[in-house]
C-alpha cells in the first residue's frame, strides 16, 4: 500500500481551523480600527472641551497679578500625569499643569496653529489640542499622552483575542471529533477493501453508506461484477478449449491404436485414414484458434480500398468444389463492383466462414445463394441456404466460442462464428442471422455502414 | 462384456468403439446425452464410458439422473475437463472412475475391467469358479492349469456367468450381455454356446434351471 500522503481528516481540520482563525483575526483587526477611531473621537472631544473650559476660565480669572510666574494645577487623578495643559498670555506661560513643559507643547516656536497635532515631548508621543483664548494674545494647549490611548485599545483588543486563544484549541478538538466521525464511512470502506481477499469478487455491502459515497460503492460493485463475469467467461473458455483441443488428439490416438491392433487390412487402412482426418481436423482447429487470438490481440488492422464483389467471387470459387461434391447448387449474385474500405485477408476469412458454414450445414442437393447488394449507400452481403435453419435459441448462441449446433454430424471448430463476429466488429459491420424467406433455411446478413462503402466506377 | 459408449465426437467415438472391440468388448455407441440415458435405463450394460460434453444432455446430468433412479451400472467418465474440482464433481455425482482425454485404449480397457470386477465384489483380476480360472485381461481360460481354447462368444458367456456366479440368468439377460446392436442373434445361440462350454469344461459347471435360465456354480458340488 502506498503511504497516505494526504490525510483527508487532517486536511479538513487544518482548513476549517485556518478559516475560523482568519475570520476571527479579521474581526479583531476591524474591531481594533473601529475602536481606535471611536476612542480618538471621544478623547479628542474631551481635549477640545478641556481647552474650551480653560479658555473660558482664563477669560474670567486670569489676573495681571499672576503674570510671569504661572500657576501649577494640582494632579487629581491617576490618569492626571498623562494629561497636561498650558495657558500662554502674550507669549508668556500664564498657567500649566504640573507635568506640562515650559515651552508650548505644540507649534514649537513656530506659528501658532489651532487644532489637533501629535508631537514628541520628552520621548513620548502626545496628542495636543491648541486653541486661542477669548483674545488672540492667549493660547491654550491641552495635551494627552497617546500611550494611554494605546492602553485602552489593547484592553479592547484583549477582550476579543483572549477568548479566541482559549477557544481555538477547544474548537480544534471538537472539529477533530466531528470530522473523524464524518469520514468514518470512508475509513470503513478502506478497511473493508484492505481486508478482502485479493480475488474476492462478491459485491461490497456497507452499513450506513452516505449518499456521497453510494456512487463510488456502486461503481466498485459494478466493476467487481464485470470482472467476475469476465473471469467466468475465461474459465468457460479454458474448459471448452481443453475439451476441443483434447478430443481431436484423443481421437487421433485412439484411431492410431486401433490401426496398430487391427489384423484386418481393410479395417487397418480405414483406421489410418481416420487418423489422418483427425490430424486435419486438429490443424483446422489450431488455425481457427490462432486466427481468433490474433484478432483479439491485434489493434485495428490495415484497411485499404477493395472490391467486395471480387472478393466474394474468389471465396465462392474456392468453396464451390465442396458444394459440388455434396450435390448442392451454389449461386453468386455480385455482378457490380462494390468498393469499400477493409482488410482483404480478414474479409476473405469472414466470407469464407459464412459460405463454408452454409455448405457444411446444409444437406445434399441444397440451394445456397450468396449476394452482394448495394442500395442507398448501404452494402449488404447475404448468404442464404435451403438447409434446416436454426431455432431461435441456437441462433442466439452462435458466436459463443466453441458453441456447435447440436445434432449435426459435421465437424467444425465451433470458432467460425466468433471469428466472423470479431472481423465484422473491427470493420464496423453488423452481422444478422435470420430465416431465409426465399430458401427456407438460414440467412446471414452482413451490413456495411455507408461511410465504408461506395459504388465502384 | 457389453459396454455403452457415449461420445459425441465422430472420430473419437469410432476409434474407441473399434479399439474396445479389438480388446474383447461388445460396444454400443450413442452420440448424445438423451440417447445415453435412454439406453442405460433400457439395458443392463456391464459398464458405460461417458463423455461429459454431450449435446442435448450433459454427461453429468445423465449420470445424476440414472443414479437417482438407482441404476448402478459402473460408469467411467471420459472427459477433457481435467481440473480437480471437475474430477471431484464427476466422482461425487456417481462416476466410478474419471479418465482425462486422451487415453490409451489398453488402459481404458483395464480400467473398465477393474470397474466391472469391483462392481461384482471381485478383488482379483482373474475370476475363479471350481477349478476354472478366467483371466479377462489376456482373455484366457484355464481348467486345472491347462489352457482351454474358447471362442469369443464362449469366453464372453463364461465371463458373464462367472461375474454372476450363484445367480440364475435368463436367456434374454445373457443375450443382452453378449450382443451389441446390429448383431444377429439366433434363437438358440445361447443354448449352442452353453452346450459347447459344457463340452469343453464339464457338465458340473453350468446348471439349467428349467423355465428360468442357467446358473454357474462357484463351488464344486459335494459328490
Amino acid at each position: 500500500m502506498t503511504p497516505a500522503s494526504h490525510s483527508l481528516q487532517r486536511r479538513l481540520l487544518m482548513l476549517v481551523l485556518g478559516v475560523v482563525a482568519s475570520v476571527w483575526l479579521a474581526t479583531a483587526v476591524m474591531t481594533w480600527f473601529d475602536a481606535r477611531h471611536e476612542l480618538d473621537e471621544l478623547l479628542d472631544g474631551h481635549l477640545a472641551q478641556a481647552a474650551a473650559i480653560l479658555v473660558l476660565q482664563q477669560g474670567q480669572e486670569l489676573g495681571d497679578d499672576n503674570h510671569g510666574q504661572g500657576v501649577d494645577a494640582p494632579s487629581l487623578h491617576r490618569y492626571a500625569p498623562k494629561v497636561a495643559f498650558q495657558v500662554f498670555h502674550e507669549g508668556r506661560l500664564a498657567m500649566r499643569s504640573a507635568n506640562a513643559p515650559q515651552q508650548p507643547m505644540a507649534g514649537a516656536n513656530k506659528h501658532f496653529k489651532a487644532g489637533f497635532e501629535t508631537v514628541q515631548i520628552g520621548g513620548a508621543a502626545w496628542r495636543v489640542f491648541s486653541a486661542y483664548g477669548s483674545e488672540n494674545d492667549v493660547q491654550v494647549y491641552v495635551g494627552e499622552e497617546t500611550h494611554s490611548r494605546a492602553n485602552i485599545l489593547w484592553a479592547v483588543l484583549r477582550s476579543t483575542l483572549l477568548p479566541m486563544a482559549v477557544a481555538l484549541p477547544l474548537l480544534a478538538l471538537a472539529l477533530w471529533w466531528a470530522i473523524h466521525r464524518s469520514v468514518a464511512p470512508i475509513r470503513l470502506l478502506g478497511l473493508t477493501l484492505a481486508r478482502r481477499r485479493p480475488d474476492a469478487l462478491d459485491p461490497l455491502s456497507l452499513d450506513g453508506t452516505p449518499a456521497e459515497m453510494a456512487p463510488m460503492v456502486d461503481a466498485l460493485n459494478g466493476l467487481f461484477q464485470r470482472i467476475a463475469s469476465l473471469l467466468e467467461s475465461e474459465r468457460r473458455f479454458t474448459a471448452d478449449a481443453s475439451h476441443e483441443l483434447r478430443t481431436p488428439i484423443a481421437a487421433i490416438r485412439a484411431q492410431a491404436q486401433v490401426a496398430l491392433g487391427e489384423t484386418d487390412e481393410a479395417s487397418r487402412r480405414q483406421a489410418l485414414h481416420n487418423t489422418l482426418e483427425g490430424c486435419d481436423r486438429a490443424i483446422h482447429l489450431v488455425d481457427q484458434l490462432l486466427t481468433l487470438s490474433r484478432l483479439e490481440a491485434s489493434a485495428v488492422p490495415v484497411m485499404a480500398e477493395l472490391d467486395l464483389s471480387a472478393l466474394v467471387r474468389q471465396v465462392v470459387a474456392d468453396v464451390a468444389p465442396k458444394a459440388i461434391g455434396k450435390g448442392q447448387s451454389l449461386e453468386l449474385d455480385a455482378a457490380e463492383p462494390v468498393t469499400m474500405s477493409g482488410n482483404m485477408i480478414l474479409l476473405a476469412v469472414l466470407v469464407r466462414n459464412l459460405v463454408d458454414n452454409a455448405v457444411r450445414y446444409s444437406p445434399r442437393a441444397a440451394r445456397i445463394r450468396v449476394a452482394v447488394q448495394h442500395s442507398n449507400g448501404q452494402v449488404t452481403l447475404r448468404v442464404e441456404d435451403s438447409g434446416p435453419g436454426l431455432p431461435e435459441a441456437d441462433r442466439k448462441r452462435l458466436g459463443e466460442r466453441f458453441f456447435r449446433v447440436p445434432g449435426t454430424d459435421e465437424v467444425g471448430s465451433g470458432l467460425g462464428w466468433s471469428i466472423a463476429r470479431r472481423i465484422a466488429s473491427v470493420h464496423h459491420m453488423t452481422l444478422q442471422v435470420d430465416r431465409s424467406a426465399e430458401l427456407g433455411g438460414l440467412a446471414v446478413l452482413v451490413n456495411v455502414t455507408a461511410q465504408g462503402a461506395g459504388r465502384g466506377n | 462384456m457389453r459396454i455403452l459408449l457415449a461420445e459425441d465426437d465422430a472420430l473419437l467415438g469410432d476409434g474407441l468403439r473399434a479399439g474396445l472391440r479389438q480388446l474383447g468388448f461388445q460396444v454400443d455407441w450413442v452420440r448424445d446425452g438423451e440417447a445415453a440415458e435412454r439406453e442405460l435405463r433400457a439395458q443392463p450394460y456391464t459398464a458405460a464410458v461417458l463423455d461429459l460434453g454431450l449435446p442435448r444432455k450433459d454427461g453429468l446430468a445423465v449420470l445424476a439422473a440414472i443414479r437417482q433412479d438407482h441404476i448402478a451400472t459402473p460408469v467411467l467418465v471420459l472427459t477433457a475437463r481435467d481440473t480437480v474440482p471437475e474430477r471431484i464433481r464427476g466422482l461425487d455425482t456417481g462416476a466410478d472412475d474419471y479418465v482425462v482425454k486422451p487415453v490409451d485404449l489398453h488402459e481404458l480397457a483395464a480400467r473398465l475391467r477393474a470397474l466391472v470386477r469391483r462392481a461384482h465384489g471381485q478383488p482379483q483380476e482373474c475370476l475363479t469358479a471350481q477349478d476354472v480360472v478366467l483371466d479377462p485381461a489376456s482373455r484366457t481360460v484355464r481348467q486345472a492349469d491347462v489352457v482351454v481354447p474358447l471362442s469369443t462368444r464362449e469366453f464372453d458367456l463364461l465371463q458373464a456367468f462367472m461375474l454372476s456366479a450363484g445367480r440364475v440368468l435368463s436367456r434374454e439377460q445373457l443375450e443382452q450381455q453378449l450382443y451389441s446392436w446390429g448383431q444377429e442373434v439366433d434363437s438358440n445361440a445361447i443354448e449352442v454356446h452353453i452346450h459347447n462350454l459344457r463340452r469343453k469344461l464339464g457338465s458340473q459347471l453350468i446348471h439349467t434351471v428349467r423355465g428360468v435360465g442357467y446358473m454357474l456354480q462357484r463351488e464344486t458340488p459335494v459328490a
